[in-house]
């Protein structure tokens, strides 16, 4: 007997065959039993998926998934388009998905020193200051909980909304996307001591004093 | 228990041989069994400035290739017989030794000496990897000036890479005149910058010169640096020696005036 529903898998995600002539709400049985026997298999697992054979609407789409996700406790990260599924495919969307998500970001303690160099894919949080000479490079955002006095290059991948904030604002460079801020030439001493946070408007670094108004217009990539 | 140290401080001339040899005359003025090694290779002073230069038969790089036993490498020093310099070689380059030489030959003179200094080559490269490789701790020397503070960050940063974490600060050549103007930075700013431990602070002091010149360290005199120099000592064994005040306002020029005068 032709099974309702089929799946199969590859390394980043998982294809759902559904067969064209039944109706919805019968496939939609079909998988949440299916994904309840083969959740044990499954486990935690956070993939990618795809359908095949029936053509879905987006509503559809989405009650598939969730019936996935109820009756398993697989994590679904995102619904590639079965036209063009390819595993190639799978690969980009389930990486671009677990690179903002599996890896929350990185706590670094102690002083980074001058040619000392920390890097993430994700956000970078310093426990200490960040001398003349260090780098703190990061694909998210950057806060220093100290002196930042080297420099810190936050969105790295060409990410404009990400930020970077210091409770000693004191940079000799930050770079945030593709903008470039170097520390100004006369700087007045008092003003390096207060917690600033420096973002980028218009395709220009502004660096602020901490406060309120300011921390509303951040976006959280 | 023997103690590796090694002086250093990536920029040059900032007092790495002069502390150098006044740490370890006064280690050894302390009863205390002391060798000095210069691994300064193709650039020897440490026997300049301890007087020793025409004693030299030997150097390290003889006593790592095997051309000579290390008790015939080792010169005892003028003043003190519980002291002993090992020269390093001029006519050779600091590829002559490597890092794994240095730490067999430290561990050698473990068994015999309570302190072994070692003066590190200005830079970061192969001499600094090689007066590193068998120290216990570090003696960190900088002047109250950027480049110099830029340097020894970096020092310090590579020695906790190495696995080097007792680190000590000497800030050298201080100067309270331009201090109080607010012309140089004062001890806790460069401690801020640093965040290491100070073990001592010397002033910028016309003897120090004077007792380079003559070869004869003057640890321990009545001089502002002698007594600086003296307290790191005393500090390097463990002792609880409060800091000079080097701050004394009127009270130093006066008895800086004085002894002008009885000169």
């Amino acid at each position: 007997m032709k099974q309702s529903v089929m799946i199969k898998g590859n390394t980043y995600g998982i294809t759902v065959v559904l067969d064209p002539e039944l109706p919805f709400s019968q496939l939609k049985e079909d998988v949440a039993a299916k994904f309840r026997e083969s959740s044990g298999f499954f486990k935690n697992a956070r993939m990618a998926l795809a359908f095949e054979g029936k053509k879905l609407s987006s509503a559809e789409q989405m009650e598939i998934v969730s019936a996935i996700t109820d009756n398993s406790s697989i994590q679904v990260l995102c619904v590639v388009d079965p036209d063009k599924e390819k595993e190639e495919l799978f690969r980009g969307k389930t990486e671009q998905a677990l690179s903002t998500d599996y890896n929350p970001g990185l706590f670094y303690k102690g002083t980074l020193r001058g040619g000392q160099v920390v890097e993430s894919e994700s956000n970078i949080v310093i426990l200490g200051d960040v001398n003349p000479g260090g780098k703190v490079i990061a694909r998210g955002n950057i806060i220093v909980l100290g002196a930042l006095k080297g420099n810190a290059y936050a969105g790295i991948s060409g990410n404009e909304n990400a930020f970077v904030a210091a409770l000693e604002m004191d940079a000799m460079q930050i770079r945030i996307g593709d903008a470039i801020a170097r520390c100004d030439d006369n700087r007045d001493e008092d003003e390096r001591s207060i917690p600033k946070i420096a973002f980028v408007e218009d395709g220009n670094i502004y660096v602020e004093t901490i406060c309120k108004e300011v921390l509303n217009d951040i976006k959280l990539i | 228990m023997s103690e590796v140290i090694v002086v250093t401080s990536g920029k040059g001339g900032v007092g790495k041989t002069t502390t150098s040899a006044n740490v370890g005359t006064g280690l050894a003025m302390l009863n205390k069994k002391v060798v000095l090694i210069d691994t300064d290779i193709g650039l020897r002073n440490l026997d300049v400035v301890m007087g020793l230069e025409n004693r030299i038969v030997y150097n390290l790089v003889d006593v790592v290739e095997g051309n000579c036993r290390m008790k015939q490498a080792l010169i005892k020093d003028k003043r003190y017989d519980n002291l002993f310099l090992l020269p390093s070689a001029q006519t050779r380059d600091k590829t002559a030794v490597s890092p794994e030489q240095m730490k067999k030959l430290t561990d050698e003179l473990r068994d015999e000496y309570d302190y072994i200094i070692l003066d590190c080559p200005a830079g970061i490269e192969q001499g600094f990897k090689n007066a590193i490789s068998g120290a216990d701790r570090a003696l960190i020397v900088t002047t109250p000036e950027v480049s110099a503070i830029r340097d020894a960050d970096r020092i310090i940063g590579l020695l906790e890479a190495n696995g080097i974490h007792k680190i000590d600060l000497i800030i050298n050549r201080i100067r309270m005149d331009l201090v109080r103007r607010g012309d140089m930075m004062s001890n806790e700013d460069v401690i801020e910058i640093l965040a290491v431990s100070l073990i001592g602070a010397v002033p910028d002091d016309e003897n120090i010169v004077i007792a380079s010149n003559q070869g004869e360290p003057l640890v321990g005199n009545s001089s502002m640096a002698g007594q600086a120099y003296m307290n790191i000592v005393r500090r390097v064994l463990g002792e609880e020696v409060p800091y000079l005040d080097l701050d004394s306002g009127t009270g130093f020029f006066s008895r800086l005036l004085k002894r002008m005068g009885l000169n």
